[in-house]
């Protein structure tokens, strides 16, 4: 009788600890629940809680940049007596930089609580004859992970390409080579023409080009949901599929509400050209600079003043005029500005303040022309 | 033709008795016997081919595990086999076949004996040398088999084959389940090797809880539908992929099992022995009947 009271009791307890745990988790290290219920460690803290892992799906809270995680890893959790294979040197660093152009770190990592990386293992078990079988064994994870992207774009993947055989008495030269391994530079298109069969204009010149060196984009800016099999596709072309919103993309630079004229039209479109639209030629010294260092107000590239001291400001003691391809002697080094652009437009030079009628610019140079 | 009250009592009776063994032949009303150990313990493969590479690792342990020489693992890296449709034979218990779909897609399934759960081929042996076991293998007894090959008439899969090219002692092969290693508490041979778990060994419920919630977690990734669960009664073999199965890959079967017709006409016939016995009084009364009227003729 005494027992059945007991069991009863510790019944009632226990309902009320959990009870108590929905009803505020914030306060539940002040209740009475054995922390290794949810914690594996002794001490658990917020930065390291070391929770108890459950297969989840897209819980992924921990961002790094590519940089930050390892450049390579490798893969020797399965060891058999007779392996056929050595274990496989992970290019991490290599596929991080890809995966932020499809999906991100989730894409593989798809688990991921607060606190320090998990790794495959620690969910994924190694045994194959198991009895939870939602989740698949280590090394059906492990390959699965690779072969989901791998064998997508290529069926004839062959296991050689990433286990470099036992028997080969080659040494390894991947993983020499792997810190500085990066994707290769994308050969970007300079330009792509949608024909898209709109009653404002059939088509649409994107340039590509122009839209990376002009406003200074990272591939990941448009880029971020791509899948690899888009650029490695063992078929020859991979049809680009219709936009399901084509204006997503470019609504957030241009009114695609009203403006439709600007960008579709009936024939193709002639690259940007700053001296046309504006009669300012980039040309001599702002080819290689960005847009937004010149047109910094948010938003519209609206008329900016031709006036160099617009921008410049060439009153500053550090300036150095041979920027400009023209270094100054050591004479004309300590003039004043003023002394020879009596205009604020510096193209235009006077000699006469100091110097006689017959001597003029450009026929004599104050210092050495490049 | 005058007719006594004693001849038409006997031509009714014999009228009676054909049609009591008419009714015994029409297959609705006998059932199937289903095998008797039929454990709901019983193991099963879950093939999910939207994960199989075609790697082919599973042929050459399965020949491994048969005692099939099986040569250099490496050498099945090679592509070419997919050119033909294979078929499982006396060499190759299980195949690996890539079929590519209309939208190029590719899928890799792989075949071998689907060890139903009321194996057709075991109701069609004449001499009881198959057997469905109650961890769900459909195996055989050599020294039973006399080569009569009924089973691979009866297999609605076309599994069991026949060592034709053996002049002595041919005998018929297919996939055992690996009977001797999942004895031994190993899995199967072409489970374990499997690099991206393709294949997973499991209590048949089991998987079919597991791929049903795959279909629910990845509605896109698949054709919601478990090869296997149904068809001719079920299957220990279950496969789930990105497309319908049956009519391409496997042949569209009905969800009644295979052995439930063909035995309710063979059982029929012989029920109770009612029926061999009502034929015999038939053709007893009318052999009677006729004796009569040559008496008659005679007079």
């Amino acid at each position: 009788m005494k027992v059945t009271i007991k069991i009863l009791l510790l019944l009632f307890i226990c309902s009320l600890s959990v009870s108590a745990q929905i009803q505020s988790l914030a306060k539940h290290a002040q209740m009475n629940i054995d922390c290794k219920s949810c914690h594996v460690c002794d001490t658990p803290t917020k930065a390291d809680p070391c929770l108890i892992l459950c297969p989840r799906y897209k819980l992924e809270v921990v961002r790094h940049s590519p940089d930050e995680g390892p450049d390579h890893i490798i893969i020797d959790k399965i060891k058999v007596e007779k392996d056929l294979y050595k274990p496989v040197q992970f290019s991490h660093r290599l596929h991080s930089e890809m995966s932020l152009m499809s999906g991100g770190c989730s894409s593989c990592h798809h688990f991921n609580p607060p606190g320090n990386i998990v790794e495959c293992s620690e969910c994924h078990e190694p045994n194959r004859a198991r009895t939870d079988l939602s989740k698949p064994d280590l090394k059906g994870a492990y390959h699965r992970q690779c072969m989901d992207c791998h064998y997508s774009w290529d069926a004839k993947v062959e296991c050689a390409d990433c286990h470099e055989l036992n028997s080969s008495e080659t040494e390894s030269v991947r993983l020499e080579a792997m810190p500085s391994k990066s994707h290769p530079k994308v050969k970007e298109p300079e330009k792509i023409v949608y024909e898209t069969g709109s009653d404002e204009g059939d088509l649409v010149t994107f340039f590509h080009n122009e839209h990376i060196s002009l406003f200074n984009l990272e591939c990941t800016d448009c880029h971020s949901n791509e899948s690899c099999a888009q650029c490695h596709s063992q078929k020859e072309k991979v049809e680009r599929p219709i936009l399901a919103d084509a204006h997503e993309n470019c609504s957030a630079c241009h009114d695609t509400e009203d403006d439709c004229t600007s960008c579709h039209m009936e024939m193709e479109r002639a690259p940007f050209n700053h001296f046309k639209s504006s009669g300012f030629s980039l040309k001599k010294y702002h080819s290689d600079v960005s847009c937004i260092s010149c047109h910094t107000a948010g938003g519209g590239f609206t008329g900016l003043n031709k006036n160099c001291i617009s921008c410049h400001n060439f009153e500053d003691e550090d300036f150095d005029h041979g920027v400009t391809g023209l270094t100054l002697d050591d004479i004309h080094i300590e003039n004043e500005c003023a002394d020879c652009h009596t205009e604020t437009v510096y193209s235009k030079v006077s000699c006469d303040t100091c110097h006689d009628e017959d001597i003029t610019y450009p026929a004599s140079l104050p210092g050495t022309k490049k | 033709m005058s007719q006594n009250r004693r001849d038409f009592l006997k031509t009714v009776a014999a009228i009676g008795t054909s049609a009591g063994a008419l009714s015994a032949l029409s297959p609705n009303k006998v059932k199937a016997k289903s095998p008797e150990n039929l454990s709901e313990e019983r193991m099963g493969v879950l093939v999910d081919a939207t994960v199989c590479i075609g790697c082919r690792k599973c042929e050459w342990a399965c020949r491994g595990a048969h005692d099939i020489e099986n040569g250099n693992i490496q050498d099945y890296a090679d592509e070419k086999v997919f050119e033909t449709n294979r078929r499982p034979d006396y060499d190759n218990l299980t195949i690996v076949n890539r079929y590519e779909s209309s939208d190029e897609k590719l899928s890799n399934v792989k075949l071998q004996c689907m060890h139903c759960d009321h194996p057709a081929c075991v109701s069609a042996c004449i001499v009881g040398a198959i057997s469905k076991k109650k961890n769900g293998s459909v195996v055989w007894d050599t020294d039973m088999c006399i080569g009569c090959r009924y089973c691979m008439v009866a297999c609605p899969f076309q599994i069991p084959a026949f060592e034709y090219h053996k002049a002595l002692d041919p005998k018929i092969v297919k996939c055992d389940f690996c009977d001797e290693r999942t004895m031994e508490g190993k899995l199967p041979a072409c489970t374990a090797i499997c690099p991206v778990e393709a294949l997973t060994y499991g209590k048949r419920e089991d998987l079919l809880i597991e791929a049903k919630r795959r279909f629910k977690n990845n509605p896109d990734r698949y054709y919601q539908h478990i090869f296997g669960e149904h068809e001719i009664g079920g299957t220990s073999w279950l496969y789930i992929a990105d497309k319908d199965l049956a009519g391409t890959v496997f042949p569209k079967l009905d969800n009644r099992t295979a052995p439930g017709v063909s035995e309710s006409i063979q059982h029929g016939l012989f029920a109770y022995f009612v029926p061999p016995v009502a034929v015999y009084a038939l053709l007893g009364g009318i052999m009677w009947l006729t004796k009569d009227k040559k008496k008659t003729e005679g007079k």
